[in-house]
């Protein structure tokens, strides 16, 4: 008896809510957003859509989309939770969304695009960066962030023109991100006349990494670069054992270590070099979006994710204003089709790169809590590996 | 309707409160699809998927009282067997190009997926379950989540099949309410329903009292795993279920959060029963969705409320916090739920439906004790013990404290091994045999400190030991009941053996032990705590018992007046050894006795008072 009560209840109460909160006006262009707010993904996702939110307040303010269709956003918190993301996709397409966005994360991204596949609602992840994202899902889901297979060749590339002959790869069969790409990197490497020269295994979460340091140490010959997509906790406590056990090879990662941590670890990771979505230096738009950031909030961005999840929000008013339309298939179309779309990172193209844009990989050297860049570059779609 | 009528008229009160289990779980599912539609219907679904979860966790622990942490990663097993076999090919060539020619192209239906997942988690289970098994209490829980990382492992691992911790895609979206209704609704029967049947009896008896259990003839690695093979098959549905709403996932959904989620609604509801299951469910499921609409801002006219999110984590752990707190037991604590007539009338079956068991004439045959010998490191606790208890005989073995009584009665029913020597039952030797079986094959034994199945009912604890020698659940219960009447225990057998007063608890233990119908009783100080009056009459007890069953007694005790009022002959032991025996006369008259219990005396000795 309890239970139906409850349940009774608690459905009464959300639909006092529902009704309440009133449906948008016909004219305006409603986004879902399924995202991450709290839990695991929030670091990424959190910042994602602030930057998100900043574009749609720029982009609303000139009359919305193509400069007619108002914005609203209808933003629901996927606690890093799958289920709860199809749950979150399952209401947002029900609500009749013209564009879905989804976690940083393939596994939500893929189980909400599944759900906006058929009913043909264009759908975007942050900065999900898994290349198979969008082939996994089909026609209408489409990635944002370089991928890992970019990422990963621009990485090999620039260990070859180093002069780097071996590597040593680190990786975690735990997560997608943290085992392919650096079997990514592995493959360019090689193709590159690199030799990978031992490989070591890790768990997330892991604190102790003095096995996978003995096991650097003794190698003969020793690497001449280590490559990892470790990121936060994995990464700052391998990298302070492996330079407190005197290991002085130099290191290489991935996005994930671009957050305020990797700074704040001081020495260790002096020469780390990593790839990344952009890096402002002084002249360049991603500098003076940072700028404009720092006077609205009164901060510097902490990650590349507030810039890559506002440039979001135009990759939408770009694909919205070649449609000449607010209908899906339109939006798909031109979405797909998108070329040279200048943003604050650099250029985006979707055009022939089956919905995981291309657009260029950054490299940053960290040195004294501060990132400098290394280098921008496009890859060569002759280095990159197939998802 | 009649027919529908006769039926739960003739059902027990454990069908009818599955049955009504499941109506409330229906109605309010259908409920939420009337107020809220589609939107009810994704509520309903999710909480119906939540709720297969957290039964098939409940079977197994709320029935033992070992939490398993390994369940999600058995559902994981599920969803994957369910995912490749319903995949369609075209699909499947792109995500799984390796995998083995046997898996691939079947593109099954559902229900045919279904039969395979369940046979899937049959094998998962028999395979797990001989470890987990073998285990209790915080030891098996570990195990489940040893379980939990090794089969996470293994999925990832198999990236063939799996496509290791990489998203595996493609699943078809079959799970509706429609496909979780009938299967959760099934599940709440077969739940509600083995708690009662005699693997579920005997699983909840062992949790309430290893020893107690075993010594009622409950094999505990075969009721533990019987417990755990039907919850891993269940959570092995579960996860396919919970596999076709995903659509998509990896090895990290079916992983610790999952597993918490699922425990914190079993914990908040109430492990112990299944009604808990479903109330603690209900809870979390209801307040995540309310606080997630809350969370996303509201525009409620003059206000507008905020976007806060982060309040379904902070809510939800409150909402636990506040459950515990309140009912440490749970919100169901111990009761199920159940029709407020049914109750006292279905639970006692007529004991006069089937004659009280005859007396069974005293026939030749003995336990007898021979050289038992314990050495705990250099102290001697027992050494070279040997006597008989012939059937129908009372006798009593007395000893001054740390004489070593204890330890001889540890080895006589298998719960220590012997250094040396053995003893034998009718002429069979009990040496390596354990507890139960040794409690199978004739001897019945009550504790120094009572030891029921104190969150069972009276009839339960009664009807756990009468499986061990009945025919079925059926003629066990009744034989229980029957033993309860004879024996006068107290009036209303549902209640819980917890809450009986402490004459009533001691002649408790004494019909659960005579529910093996046992050929010897070995009775471990019986008249410890009670009073003159209540020592008189446990007198008349075991003589009654000794005459009616024909039974072996043996009878430790430190109240000597009861033992030679009682007692055909006395075995006394004293620093572990065997000083005397003979009939209470010749005992009492004993010098060594005499010294033992009294101290040496330089003039004249004294007999030991009558």
């Amino acid at each position: 008896m309890t239970i139906s009560k409850r349940l009774l209840g608690s459905g009464a109460a959300v639909a006092v809510v529902l009704a309440l909160a009133g449906p948008a006006s016909g004219e305006d262009f409603r986004i879902g957003i399924a995202t991450a707010q709290t839990g695991g993904l929030a670091f990424a996702d959190q910042p994602s859509l602030l930057g998100f939110q900043l574009a749609v307040e720029e982009i609303n303010a000139k009359g919305g989309l193509a400069g007619k269709h108002r914005i609203v956003l209808d933003i629901k918190d996927t606690r890093t939770d799958t289920a709860a993301t199809v749950q979150a996709a399952q209401e947002l397409v029900a609500a009749g969304v013209k564009v879905l966005i989804t976690p940083c994360d393939a596994d939500p991204s893929i189980a909400a695009g599944q759900i906006s596949q058929p009913a043909k609602i264009p759908t975007l992840t942050f900065c999900g960066s898994t290349p198979t994202i969008p082939g996994a899902v089909g026609d209408y889901m489409f990635g944002t962030f370089p991928a890992d297979n970019y990422q990963a060749a621009v990485l090999g590339a620039f260990a070859a023109e180093k002069g780097y002959k071996s590597a040593y790869i680190l990786k975690s069969p735990d997560s997608a991100y943290t085992l392919k790409l650096p079997e990514y990197f592995a493959e360019v490497f090689k193709k590159k006349g690199g030799a990978v020269v031992g490989e070591g295994s890790y768990t997330l979460g892991q604190q102790n990494f003095a096995a996978e340091v003995t096991k650097i140490q003794t190698l003969n010959p020793a690497p001449d670069v280590i490559m990892t997509a470790a990121y936060e906790p994995d990464f700052p406590a391998f990298i302070k054992q492996l330079r407190a056990a005197g290991v002085s090879t130099p290191v290489l990662g991935s996005d994930g270590v671009d957050s305020p941590t990797t700074l704040g670890l001081g020495s260790v990771v002096d020469g780390l070099v990593h790839s990344t979505g952009g890096f402002p230096a002084e002249g360049t738009p991603l500098a003076a979006f940072y700028a404009k950031w720092k006077e609205k909030t009164g901060k510097e961005p902490e990650t590349i994710y507030v810039a890559t999840g506002y440039e979001v929000g135009y990759i939408i008013d770009a694909a919205v204003t070649a449609a000449g339309s607010t209908e899906g298939p339109a939006i798909r179309e031109a979405l797909a089709n998108l070329a040279d779309l200048q943003l604050v990172t650099g250029k985006v193209t979707y055009a022939g790169s089956n919905r995981m844009p291309l657009r260029d990989v950054t490299l940053v050297e960290v040195r004294d809590g501060k990132k400098s860049l290394v280098k921008r570059a496009t890859p060569d779609p002759a280095d990159v590996p197939a998802p | 309707m009649s027919q529908l009528g006769e039926r739960f008229a003739s059902a027990g009160e454990a069908q009818l409160s599955a049955l009504l289990l499941a109506a409330v779980v229906a109605a309010g599912a259908l409920l939420l699809v009337l107020v809220l539609g589609d939107w009810g219907a994704r509520i309903a679904t999710l909480y119906l998927m939540s709720l297969m979860g957290v039964l098939s966790l409940a079977v197994f622990t709320g029935n033992s009282g070992i939490v398993s942490f390994g369940h999600a990663s058995f559902m994981g097993v599920g969803a994957y067997v369910s995912g490749i076999l319903t995949m369609p090919a075209a699909i499947q060539q792109g995500a799984l190009p390796h995998l083995p020619d046997v898996l691939a192209g079947h593109q099954l239906g559902l229900p045919l997926a279904l039969v395979m997942v369940v046979i899937a988690g049959l094998v998962a289970g028999l395979v797990s379950g001989l470890p987990i098994a073998r285990l209790s209490g915080s030891g098996a829980s570990i195990a489940t989540l040893a379980m939990l990382i090794i089969v996470h492992v293994l999925l990832i691992g198999a990236r063939d099949i799996t496509r290791g911790s990489q998203t595996f895609y493609g699943v078809p979206n079959l799970t509706t309410l429609s496909v979780a209704l009938p299967i959760a609704l099934a599940f709440v029967v077969i739940a509600r329903l083995f708690k009662e049947m005699p693997f579920g009896l005997k699983l909840r008896a062992a949790r309430e009292n290893e020893v107690a259990a075993a010594a009622s003839g409950v094999d505990l690695f075969a009721a533990r795993y019987a417990g755990w093979v039907l919850s891993i098959t269940m959570a092995a549905v579960a996860g396919a279920v919970y596999g076709h709403f995903l659509g998509a996932f990896s090895p990290k959904d079916f992983y610790f959060d999952l597993m918490f989620t699922m425990i914190a609604m079993l914990i908040v509801g109430g492990m112990l029963t299944v009604t808990g299951a479903v109330v603690g469910t209900a809870l979390i499921t209801g307040v995540i969705q309310v606080l997630r609409q809350v969370e996303s801002g509201m525009d409620l006219g003059l206000v507008q409320v905020p976007v806060i999110f982060g309040l379904t984590q902070l809510g939800l752990g409150l909402a636990l916090l506040f459950a515990i707190w309140r009912r440490p037991l749970g919100i169901a604590g111990l009761t199920e739920l159940q029709l407020p007539l049914s109750g006292r009338r279905a639970s006692v079956p007529a004991p006069a439906a089937v004659a009280p068991a005859p007396s069974q004439p005293a026939r030749a045959g003995a336990l007898e004790v021979r050289g038992l010998t314990k050495r705990f490191g250099g102290l001697v606790a027992a050494e070279d013990v040997s006597f008989q208890v012939d059937r129908g005989q009372i006798v009593g073995l007395i000893g001054p404290n740390g004489a070593g009584k204890t330890t001889i009665v540890n080895m006589i029913c298998g719960q220590l091994a012997a250094d040396a020597g053995q003893a034998h039952l009718d002429g069979r030797s009990l040496a390596g045999l354990s507890p139960s079986a040794i409690a199978r094959a004739g001897l019945g034994r009550t504790f120094q400190a009572i030891r029921l199945f104190d969150r069972m009912t009276v009839l339960e604890n009664v009807t756990v030991a009468a499986l061990a020698v009945e025919p079925g659940p059926i003629a066990a219960r009744v034989a229980a009941a029957s033993l309860l009447e004879r024996l006068e225990v107290i009036g209303d057998v549902t209640r819980l053996a917890g809450t009986l007063p402490y004459g009533a608890r001691r002649r408790l233990e004494i019909a659960r032990a005579l529910a093996l119908k046992p050929r010897y009783l070995l009775l471990d100080e019986p008249a410890a705590g009670m009073n003159p009056a209540e020592t008189d009459a446990l007198v008349g007890t075991l003589s009654r018992i000794r005459d009616d069953f024909g039974l072996g007694l043996l009878v430790i005790e430190h109240d000597l007046r009861l033992i030679m009022r009682l007692c055909d002959r006395i075995v006394v032991v004293n620093k572990g050894q065997r000083i005397a025996v003979g009939t209470p006369d010749e005992v009492r008259r004993d010098e060594k006795v005499i010294e033992a219990y009294i101290g040496r005396r330089k003039d004249r000795p004294q007999a030991v008072p009558a």
